[in-house]
């Protein structure tokens, strides 16, 4: 799969020229007996195939592409709703295709099924060559050496077998694994044109076939940590104001989207109140606007009944608690409204987070829906502008501090439509059941009210607070993914840095018989690739050593050999 | 080599079916267990098995009033822990239903306490007042009472309204705003056990 030389050809591989191998494609060896099994294991075959794997990938981005493009339901339920009301036609047959709800239609779990299963097919049977071929002892040396592309001849004194022995010690001392002549090869050796003499295969490299097996073993560990996450995983979503807290309990969340096997009981039990938020801009120059700091002073307990401990939450720089990592992703304003009905009684006093839209510098929306006041229900639809400058009759937010803060509310009275039916947005004010007070938006700097029509109350502006949006997540595969993924990268260098390379040492007899002296000694090299040229330094400086190993094993030889003449 | 390809493509084909079996199971696997039974047919209202019962915990809080509560000191009686907000429209559907039961349940011993989820003081007594609620509530604007009981039950949302029993354990409860049917069937069964039923 991720081997694009095709090791099916490749000199190295003992599978190579298998004659069992399955024949390509459906082209049955003896046509008509083409069976159900036949056809099961070529469409086993297709599908484990590094062509249908990259299809499946490419399949599978192609297949998130319209959960980016259109709105989808676990996100944007709203956009939802507005793309079903702008599209009457097209959307019920989006819909029907599932591309609201793309990452859990069963055509998007199908790809992803068929890309796992293609995966695990692939690389398994792969692991297990790989594995073997780890473990295969070097082929028995060639009979003519000097026909191999790296080789070197010489004569030496020592009888061929000896100066076999000298070679693999030679060889052992850097590492190469070795093989010795067994019976059978010695007997074919004899029989051949060029008879007799001892040998050594010698092989080095096999860590370029762990490194292969390591990367192959890892991708499937990031597999099954991805699955790990997905399982035992969540995500959720909070927004707190500041001065209050929030236990990371699921209904205290204002999203939350947990793994296959995670309840509630699996939420890690923290506690955590937002002491302080504080955001600082650049003032002046081009880059007036653009935030500079972001900082969250933030009081925690790990568990209900423990130590209470202080930090902080930067941007990039989350808070982990118990497990569990705490992002601060967002930020905005809570004006805090104090509404009094027609009893003179105060019936809503509290920040109320308003939300920022595309237009900068924070100009945030919000409503205020009042439902305990009495005779009638109250609610407000309001407009928050940090630093108001009036243009032209419309007010504008012109730096994303709070230097000029402002609301314009426009008041109505009525039923909220709160004592029945679905669950509301807190951010939306439905008012057909309801008339409105002020014809026009009514504009309150800190600390003014604005006294209702018809003595039906008034609705005080006393200040703002910040509050924030954290993410919390869990995901216990993230490590593990991490780990498998340096493991990976580590396998996939080992095995591009390290070349499978073979060294054959052949001494035969001289063409004078089998007497000393005369023992021609052929050394051949062998290297998985060519494109590197640092072998034939390295087949050299072996052929040198191995050459003066014979030397000096012959030389106490030659001497008693002078010896014995001398005397 | 050709059997230890076999061999190969065979542990592929388990893994793979091991894989799908695992998926399979995860997607079909029945929740719940029988550790509780149905309220009316309905999924939403549950009754636990004496002997399955999970132990409510014991929490302190303060009152919407400004008092301290500590909920062991209902102990020995049968309390049901209503999780409402003001801001919560099921909540507001619920409430009425739940003022009627208290004072229906009253004489049989049965106390009644509110849990104010994410709420503001303000809002919630005029909740409270307008919805003529006689039985207090806690202030958990942080969700700390909730959280205590969520490693007991799982409380999803707001609102779900629980019936502990005599013995502080957790006998009943309802997930989304409840009916009177519901609440009336779980408070008749667990007001008809003797204190020592676990």
């Amino acid at each position: 799969m991720t081997d694009v030389r095709a090791p099916e050809a490749d000199l190295f591989e003992p599978a190579a020229g298998e004659p069992g191998a399955p024949p390509p494609g459906p082209g049955p060896a003896n046509p008509g007996t083409f069976g159900l099994t036949d056809w099961l294991k070529w469409g086993w075959r297709q599908l484990t195939s590094m062509r249908i794997a990259l299809i499946l990938l490419f399949l599978l981005a192609l297949g998130s592409v319209p959960g980016s493009v259109l709105p989808q339901q676990g996100t944007n339920p709203a956009g939802v709703q507005q793309y079903f009301t702008s599209h009457k036609t097209l959307a019920p047959l989006l819909n029907h295709l599932g591309l609201f709800n793309v990452f859990a239609a069963p055509w998007f779990a199908a790809i992803y099924l068929l890309l796992f299963a293609s995966l695990v097919g692939c690389v398994v049977p792969r692991t297990f060559r790989l594995a073997g071929s780890a473990r295969t002892l070097p082929p028995r040396a060639p009979r003519f050496l000097t026909r191999l592309p790296h080789s070197a001849e010489y004569v030496t004194d020592l009888p061929p077998a000896q100066a076999a022995e000298v070679a693999s010690n030679v060889l052992n001392g850097h590492g190469f694994r070795l093989r010795r002549p067994d019976a059978a090869s010695a007997a074919r050796d004899d029989a051949g044109p060029a008879p007799g003499g001892d040998w050594v295969s010698a092989e080095k490299g096999y860590l370029r076939e762990a490194g292969n097996l390591l990367f192959h073993l890892a991708l499937l560990g990031v597999l099954v940590s991805v699955a790990l996450g997905g399982l035992f995983g969540y995500k959720a979503d909070r927004l707190l104001v500041q001065g209050t807290s929030f236990a990371d309990t699921a209904s205290a969340l204002d999203e939350i989207y947990p793994g296959r096997f995670v309840t509630d009981a699996d939420l890690a039990p923290f506690t955590m109140t937002l002491n302080k938020f504080d955001a600082s801009y650049i003032a002046s120059g081009a880059q007036r606007g653009q935030p500079s700091s972001f900082d969250a002073q933030v009081t925690y307990t790990e568990r209900p009944g423990a130590a209470a401990r202080t930090d902080r939450i930067e941007v990039n720089r989350p808070l982990s608690i118990d497990g569990a990592k705490v992002y601060l992703i967002g930020h905005g304003y809570a004006p805090v409204f104090k509404v009094t009905d027609a009893r003179g009684q105060v019936v809503y006093n509290q920040p109320t987070p308003f939300i920022s839209g595309a237009s900068g510098n924070f100009l945030s929306q919000g409503v205020v829906k009042v439902s305990g006041a009495q005779p009638e229900q109250l609610g407000f639809t309001g407009v928050f502008v940090p630093t108001a400058v009036d243009v032209g009759g419309t007010l504008e937010s012109v730096f994303p501090a709070a230097d000029n803060p402002v609301v314009s509310l426009i008041a109505y009275a009525g039923n909220l439509g709160m004592n029945s039916g679905p669950s509301q947005s807190v951010y939306y004010l439905d008012t057909s059941g309801m008339k409105q007070l002020t014809a026009s938006p009514q504009v309150l700097q800190p600390g003014q009210s604005l006294k209702l029509p018809d003595g039906q109350g008034s609705i005080t502006f006393s200040g703002y607070v910040p509050w924030v949006s954290l993410t919390i997540t869990h995901d216990p595969g993230q490590v593990p993914a991490l780990v498998c993924g340096i493991a990976a990268l580590a396998g996939l260098v080992l095995s591009f840095m390290i070349r499978r390379r073979r060294v054959f040492v052949r001494a035969r007899p001289g063409a004078h018989g089998a007497g000393y002296r005369n023992t021609v000694v052929q050394v051949g090299g062998l290297a998985r690739t060519d494109a590197s040229g640092s072998f034939e330094a390295e087949f050299a400086a072996l052929a040198a050593e191995l050459r003066s190993a014979h030397d000096q094993a012959a030389a106490p030889a030659a001497a008693a050999d002078r010896q014995h003449e001398e005397e | 080599m050709l059997r230890r390809r076999r061999r190969a493509v065979v542990v592929a084909a388990a893994a793979l079916v091991g894989v799908l079996v695992v998926v399979v199971l995860v997607t079909v696997w029945p929740g719940g267990s029988s550790a509780t039974s149905e309220v009316d047919g309905n999924a939403s209202a549950v009754l636990y098995t004496a002997g399955h019962r999970p132990a409510a915990p014991d929490f302190t809080a303060t009152t919407l009033t400004g008092s301290k509560l500590n909920f062991a000191s209902y102990r020995g009686k049968v309390v049901v822990v209503n999780f409402w907000g003001s801001w919560c429209v099921p909540c507001r559907s619920e409430a009425s239903t739940l003022a009627d039961l208290a004072i229906q349940y009253q004489r049989a011993g049965v106390s009644f306490l509110g849990v104010d989820v994410r709420d503001n003081t303000a809002s919630a007594q005029a909740f409270v007042q307008s919805f003529g609620v006689s039985y207090p509530s806690v202030n958990d604007a942080s969700s700390a009472v909730t959280q205590d009981f969520s490693s007991a039950v799982p409380i999803a949302a707001t609102p779900t309204t629980l019936v502990v029993d005599r013995t502080g354990h957790i006998a009943g409860a309802v997930f989304g705003a409840l009916t009177y049917p519901e609440l009336n069937t779980i408070l008749t069964s667990v007001t008809a056990e003797g204190g020592v039923s676990r």
